[in-house]
């Protein structure tokens, strides 16, 4: 009776608050660079790794510099800068998706339209000269390698101590926050590298002024698959957020040491939200994230992008990556020529949004088999126009009714806040006793439990003093 | 039609606190495995007991004679048991591997014995053949979560289940001997702060696995002295695993190559060997003919 794609708006997910790396930044002046978010690009086979890092950074970009601990060390064909128009499509086309449906007159023929809007923001990261000299000094730091790749200059550190490391920075005219020291040293143990990036002084010159830093890509071999998040909290402060895609061979990536959680997907969520979908998306990620207990990874994305598969997303924001966008990214076996070579390829985005408290741990994953597609999409119905006075319409009003109370009701358990903030901002609709407004007060405000883990361990607590009592009836104990 | 004697085998017990564990994770972890893995486990599980209950059956239990189904309800629970340790574990999204997995694993009970004793936990051969073998299957240790009310209330249940069926001595050697060299490694070698240690240990699934896995009296040695140091050789090997090898899920993998020392630990100590307390195939009898 209805049914109709028509408009799907990508949320591109990326505001000023949002995303770096998670290496930390060190800093020459006193001045205050924090990071808050990342972007970071994982490519996956066997041991074999690709990483690329995109940071919004913020500070004084002369002051730019980026430690990142790396598993082993690199060399100069490990490293390479990429442009930063990969992690923008990458974005555009994993981001949490809206779309809107057109319900049709019951007492007219099919209406159809088709518009796709794409509403795109862009991540401004802004460059400067800048050029600390890097001094070899007795404090078990060995620089092992000194590469200048694109604008950076990059330095491979290895350290015997923590301290030695910590003083060596110092030395050489960086600032590092005062809680490093205790983080590097687990790594220092671990027998990790540091991978220290900064802006090279005759490059940065030739930097436009308000343009790109390039995301930095490093390959390596190991058998760890983590991202060293921990340090990035030495000098963050409060909730990071971490966006991360993914390509292996097999399937969706995991993390083994939190949670995975899906986001809610497929709801019917109420037409006015369509001029907030950002806010939208950015409470209920919020609300579900509390919700689960803030230790967790959430999924936002997974779809099989392989050369063979021809269809990336259902339905896709704009244009899916191309191979060569692909290729950009860090994923080698496509780069083969061989057709015979298996180019299969899947796509995972996660979405963590970590602190020092809820992440005690460095983020480890694991490649799976598992290639159930997955996005994060929401839906809003536009309500047939015209005259309904016929019976099929009457009807269609009466269901319009109930599936709009179930909107907004879906609109307040997904995002935890009131409809009303949402409906302030919005001009009330036509009305045929279907208005948002008017059925307000008929929904119930609800509120959910704020964690679903309590209930869980009440349920098992019940079973437990069950069990016991069970047993000691039985005289068991 | 036969005496159910519900609660008085500890086995019953195992069973309830596996399904509420089982309830958790679907309901309030959303753990976000399709439902039908789990009735693919649970159904094959139930078919290959019955075919396998049929197949080895002995004269003394003619097929289908109501001594053959009392002691096919007697070995139910075993299999009931199996196939939750399965959905507890084993992650696949195809459904010939989940039903290849519990098959395999109800079927080793009964063709890889060695002196009276099947060798492998059930459940464990099958997560690992599947994961290995298959290579569609994964184990994901993240998938529990981590938590202080977590670590207390799987510590009670996993205590009182255990201590019913046998000391405790192999669940606490395991986990004991587990926390100790994560706790020299972590906290005082690499010298991460206290919480990083925590939450490695009170993951649900090291806990169940402690609790619901490795405490199966029938594939540990008998001798209460080469259990505990069977135990610490798990926990030692699971340690090597998830520390140097970076595996994961290790302690299942370890315990899968542990038990293949079972007999020569049961060759050097001397033990008896165990019998579920309550049911033994010659002592019950069917309350009506």
């Amino acid at each position: 009776m209805k049914k109709k794609i028509i408009r799907i708006v990508c949320l591109l997910f990326i505001s000023p608050m949002l995303f770096s790396f998670c290496g930390i930044y060190v800093s020459k002046s006193d001045g205050t660079l924090k990071n808050k978010a990342s972007q970071v690009i994982l490519v996956r086979d066997g041991e074999q790794t690709v990483v690329t890092m995109y940071n919004d950074f913020k500070g004084n970009p002369k002051d730019f510099a980026m430690v990142v601990p790396v598993p082993v060390l690199l060399q100069r064909k490990d490293i390479r800068v990429v442009s930063p128009t990969i992690f923008q499509k990458l974005n555009a086309y994993s981001s949490p998706r809206l779309v809107e449906y057109y319900d049709e007159n019951p007492c007219y023929g099919r209406q159809w339209e088709d518009k796709e809007s794409l509403n795109e923001k862009s991540i401004m990261v802004t460059s400067a000269n800048s050029n600390p000299v890097a001094k070899k000094k007795n404090l078990g730091v060995t620089v092992e390698a000194q590469y200048l790749v694109g604008e950076y200059d990059i330095l491979i550190l290895s350290a015997k101590e923590s301290s030695g490391l910590k003083t060596w920075l110092l030395e050489n005219g960086y600032k590092i926050p005062s809680k490093a020291e205790e983080v590097l040293e687990p790594y220092i143990k671990s027998n990790l590298k540091f991978f220290v990036a900064k802006v090279n002084a005759k490059q940065a010159g030739k930097i436009q002024k308000g343009s790109f830093l390039s995301p930095l890509q490093i390959s390596f071999s190991s058998p760890k698959f983590i991202l060293p998040i921990r340090l990035g909290m030495a000098n963050g402060d409060g909730d990071q957020d971490l966006i991360i895609y993914s390509f292996t061979r097999q399937g969706r990536i995991e993390s083994v040491n939190y949670r995975n959680v899906e986001m809610p997907s497929g709801n019917n969520i109420p037409l006015f939200v369509k001029d907030n979908f950002d806010r939208f998306y950015g409470e209920t990620f919020a609300h579900k994230w509390e919700q689960e207990g803030k230790n967790i990874a959430l999924l936002e994305y997974a779809w099989n992008v392989s050369p063979i598969n021809n269809v990336k997303c259902d339905p896709c924001v704009g244009n899916p990556p191309v191979d060569q966008d692909i290729v950009q990214a860090g994923v080698w076996w496509l780069n083969n020529s061989n057709p015979q070579s298996n180019q299969h390829t899947f796509f995972t985005r996660l979405h963590v949004r970590y602190n020092r408290n809820s992440f005690p741990q460095d983020l480890q994953f694991q490649v799976t088999p598992n290639q159930t597609s997955f996005q994060a999409r929401y839906v809003v119905t536009h309500p047939a126009e015209g005259d309904l006075t016929c019976d099929e319409g009457k009807v269609y009003l009466r269901e319009l009714k109930g599936k709009r109370r179930k909107e907004l009701h879906n609109l307040v358990s997904l995002t935890g806040s009131t409809v009303e903030d949402y409906l302030s901002n919005t001009e009330p609709d036509s009305d045929n006793g279907i208005a948002y407004q008017t059925l307000l007060p008929e929904v119930e405000q609800e509120k959910e439990s704020e964690r679903t883990i309590f209930p869980g361990l009440a349920l098992m607590a019940v079973v437990l003093v069950t069990g016991a009592g069970l047993m000691r009836w039985k005289g068991l104990i | 039609m036969y005496q159910i004697h519900l609660f008085k085998d500890p086995r019953h017990f195992q069973i309830l606190f596996q399904s509420s564990f089982l309830i958790y994770g679907v309901v309030f972890l959303h753990w976000s495995s399709p439902l039908w893995i789990y009735a693919a486990y649970f159904i094959t599980g139930i078919v290959m007991h019955t075919i396998c209950e049929a197949g080895f059956t002995t004269k003394q239990f003619p097929v289908f004679s109501s001594r053959w189904w009392t002691k096919w309800w007697m070995g139910m629970p075993s299999a009931l048991i199996s196939s939750y340790g399965l959905c507890l574990f084993l992650k696949t999204d195809m459904p010939e591997v989940a039903i290849a997995a519990s098959a395999i694993a109800i079927l080793s009970k009964y063709i890889i014995r060695i002196n009276g004793k099947h060798l492998f936990n059930p459940s464990a051969l099958g997560i690992v053949l599947a994961v290995l073998w298959s290579g569609k299957a994964w184990i994901n240790p993240g998938q529990w979560g981590s938590g202080a009310f977590l670590l207390a209330g799987i510590l009670t249940v996993g205590i009182i289940v255990v201590t019913k069926v046998q000391k405790l001595d192999v669940s606490l050697a395991f986990l004991g001997t587990y926390a100790i060299l994560l706790f020299s490694r972590q906290a005082l070698y690499l010298n991460w702060p206290l919480d990083f240690f925590t939450q490695t240990i009170s993951t649900g699934a090291v806990l169940v696995f402690s609790f619901f896995m490795i405490s199966d009296p029938k594939t540990t040695p008998n001798h209460p002295v080469a259990r505990i140091l069977w135990a610490m050789m798990v926990a030692s090997i699971a340690f090597y695993m998830t520390s140097f090898r970076y595996i994961v899920g290790a302690p299942v993998f370890a315990l899968v190559l542990s038990q293949m020392t079972v007999p020569l630990f049961d060759q050097l100590f001397r033990g008896t060997n165990f019998q579920w307390k309550y049911f033994t195939a010659s002592t019950l009898k069917p309350a009506m003919p």
